[in-house]
């Protein structure tokens, strides 16, 4: 959203290393054995897709943020950015993972200027979760209260969607290669990339993955690669041209593909950065084939009951 | 409780306070109290603040502003006390403000210390300033009216602060003298950015009911919602006459009376000299026609380059005005490090006549 990325709070205290990720989730744990022994949980990655895929999205269809994609979408990704570092701080078993993420969409509809009625938000999460979220307005906003002292208020979150619309011009991409790096990017926020990469590495992959592996039938998902990227992916051909691009000597590529090496030599963007992010996505669709809404609402659902999380 | 992220913060505080979040999410019983249960009192009485609550020093429309001392070092500070509402949640213009100041960390922007959360409310620890401009000028200045060596400093300030919100992607949208501040040593910097926005991605809807209305810019009275950094600026240009003046540039009472008083005195604007003119939603094709009046006849005691300076502001076309960072380039502040030499020195000799850093109620000049 604002100001300098270097200089950034999201650089300065919620860039992680992989490592140092890891050491935190394993210090969550080791906090509440029994909870996670009691109430095993899906892969976050697939808990993110339950949450994203099929509800936020909902919701934000519903409330029609009016306003243009751009905007509807920011608000979406800011609030799955809260969410992320929340839970750096935070065992999810220790919360209602329902009325956080109704919370953090609220709040981060607040930072994007797009601010909706408590009552309207509350009201909607009701409609999709009526079993999981109070009537009682107040809720909410305790709990935004707290998410923002978690987050130490520390909300203004930078996005990849500006570093591709910057680069759109300069690297000639068409506007089907835009919509597909637009996908790549909102799928990204599944994972934990958010917290382990700048947002520029993230738009470069993106631009990357559409550029090189173009799916060969359209979506059939809107706003998500995931159907249209996983199988090419997958095929290899792919990772060996992208292989090629940290080799700057690339034999022979399309001139599309050669322009992209060209300016990625320029650039000073960490290319092994970059093939990282790919694989991490590569990853995520992987994973995506073993999910199901219904155990991860099973799942979360014995969790929040039996811990009375939601009351 | 806000994690001290910030190793600069120089205030050690809070640490006995509880957030909420404390209640929420850090159970540490398994069965422990449902996630989202807050108690509904707290004991203060054996949780006192890190900060002793002096005076008040303003009300605002979200907020209570006190002056505070730390309790450890004695510091002053300014409490900024946000109320919570049960329908709002945390005011927007509270969150905005916040996360803003966050991130721009400046010699001429308050600093925020510290977030404090309490039970029911949040309080903001800012580094205090003395007074606001608009009460610096009419304590201070001769009837309102402040030296030109102090003028050309204070716009300095004030360029080189909003030059860094610009840099940094973000609009202050509500310059204006009481959101200004000043302290002791002659320093000026901004504050209160409960409107300022960031602006990432481009976006035309911008709420056109901001800029308190002396201060607003002709293309934000004439509706425009694209409006960018050159608001600031205009806003910057009628301080700066305001400050040799003592009086408002253009003391508007209605969204058409700003405009008259604008046109009044710079020429009303056609489609001849800003082309677009008639498309913005507020424009009329009947306004009063006026000639361009000379500046200086109305600002009689600013030299010709601080005019200019003057006059590079406050164009009626947006895109005509100057940039922040040329405006700290321009020959008006060429000999700023001789005027800042001098107003040490005042302010070295004020020191030691006994004022004892305390403001003296007339200038020595």
């Amino acid at each position: 959203m604002a100001a300098n990325y270097w200089a950034s709070t999201q650089r300065r205290h919620w860039l992680f290393s992989r490592e140092k990720l890891a050491d935190i989730r394993e210090g969550l744990r080791e906090k509440d054995k029994v909870a996670h022994s009691q109430f095993p949980l899906p892969d976050q990655r697939l808990l993110n897709i339950y949450f994203n895929q099929r509800r936020l999205i909902q919701i934000i269809e519903l409330i029609k943020l009016g306003k243009r994609m751009s905007t509807r979408q920011q608000a979406i990704a800011t609030a799955q950015v809260y969410l992320k570092r929340f839970y750096t701080k935070n065992e999810i078993r220790q919360t209602s993972p329902y009325l956080v993420l109704t919370t953090a969409f609220y709040l981060a509809c607040k930072m994007e200027e797009s601010p909706q009625h408590i009552r309207f938000v509350v009201g909607e999460a009701r409609g999709l979760w009526p079993e999981f979220i109070t009537p009682d307005v107040a809720k909410l906003g305790e709990c935004e209260f707290a998410l923002i002292s978690e987050l130490s208020s520390q909300l203004i979150v930078h996005h990849p969607y500006r570093t591709l619309s910057e680069l759109q011009t300069e690297l000639s991409l068409t506007s089907d290669e835009i919509a597909l790096a637009w996908s790549v990017i909102n799928d990204h926020y599944l994972t934990d990339l958010p917290l382990l990469h700048p947002p520029h590495v993230i738009a470069i992959m993106a631009i990357i993955v559409a550029v090189v592996f173009k799916p060969t039938h359209p979506s059939a998902y809107p706003g998500t690669g995931q159907s249209a990227l996983a199988g090419s992916m997958r095929d290899g051909g792919g990772m060996q041209m992208l292989a090629a691009l940290s080799d700057k000597t690339g034999s022979g590529p399309p001139p599309k593909i050669q322009k992209l090496v060209g300016w990625l030599a320029e650039s000073e963007v960490d290319i092994k950065a970059v093939i990282e992010c790919t694989q991490e996505l590569v990853s995520l669709y992987e994973v995506w084939e073993q999910y199901s809404e219904k155990s991860c609402k099973e799942l979360l659902g014995r969790m929040v009951k039996s811990k009375n999380l939601d009351k | 409780m806000e994690h001290f992220r910030d190793s600069a913060a120089p205030l050690k505080i809070a640490s006995n306070l509880v957030s909420p979040g404390h209640f929420l999410f850090h159970s540490k019983k398994p069965s422990g109290p449902p996630a989202s249960k807050v108690p509904q009192k707290m004991d203060k009485s054996q949780q006192p603040s890190s900060f002793q609550q002096l005076e008040k020093l303003g009300e605002g429309t979200y907020a209570t502003v006190f002056k505070g001392r730390n309790r450890q070092t004695g510091e002053m500070v300014a409490l900024k006390e946000i109320h919570l509402d049960s329908e709002e949640g945390t005011p927007s213009t509270a969150i905005r403000e916040i996360s803003l100041m966050k991130e721009l960390k400046h010699e001429s922007i308050v600093s925020l210390y510290d977030v404090i959360h309490t039970e029911n409310k949040l309080m903001l620890v800012f580094e205090f300033m003395d007074r606001d401009l608009k009460r610096y000028m009419d304590t201070r200045g001769d009837r309102g009216q402040l030296d030109p060596a102090t003028v050309k400093s204070f716009m300095h300030q004030l360029l080189k602060g909003i030059a860094f919100c610009h840099d940094n992607r973000v609009l202050h949208r509500d310059l204006k003298p009481q959101n200004l501040l000043i302290n002791k040593k002659g320093q000026l910097k901004l504050g209160d950015f409960g409107l300022a926005r960031a602006f990432g991605i481009p976006v035309n809807t911008f709420s056109n009911e901001v800029v308190t209305l002396w201060y607003r810019a002709p293309d934000v009275l004439l509706g425009s919602r694209t409006y960018n950094t050159s608001i600031d600026i205009w806003s910057a240009g009628c301080i700066m006459a305001e400050m040799y003046t003592g009086r408002p540039l253009f003391p508007g009472t209605t969204n058409e009376d700003q405009l008259i008083k604008i046109f009044r005195l710079m020429g009303t604007p056609s489609e001849r000299t800003w082309p677009g003119i008639s498309q913005l939603p507020e424009y009329k094709s009947d306004f009063q026609i006026y000639a361009t009046q000379d500046l200086s006849l109305i600002v009689p005691q600013m030299d010709a380059i601080g005019m200019d300076l003057l006059n590079r502001m406050l164009q009626l076309r947006p895109e005509m005005r100057i940039s922040a960072n040329e405006a700290l380039q321009h020959p008006w502040f060429h000999d700023l490090p001789q005027i800042q030499a001098k107003l040490q020195q005042q302010h070295q000799q004020q020191q030691m006549a006994g004022y004892g850093g305390m403001i003296p109620p007339q200038p020595a000049y």
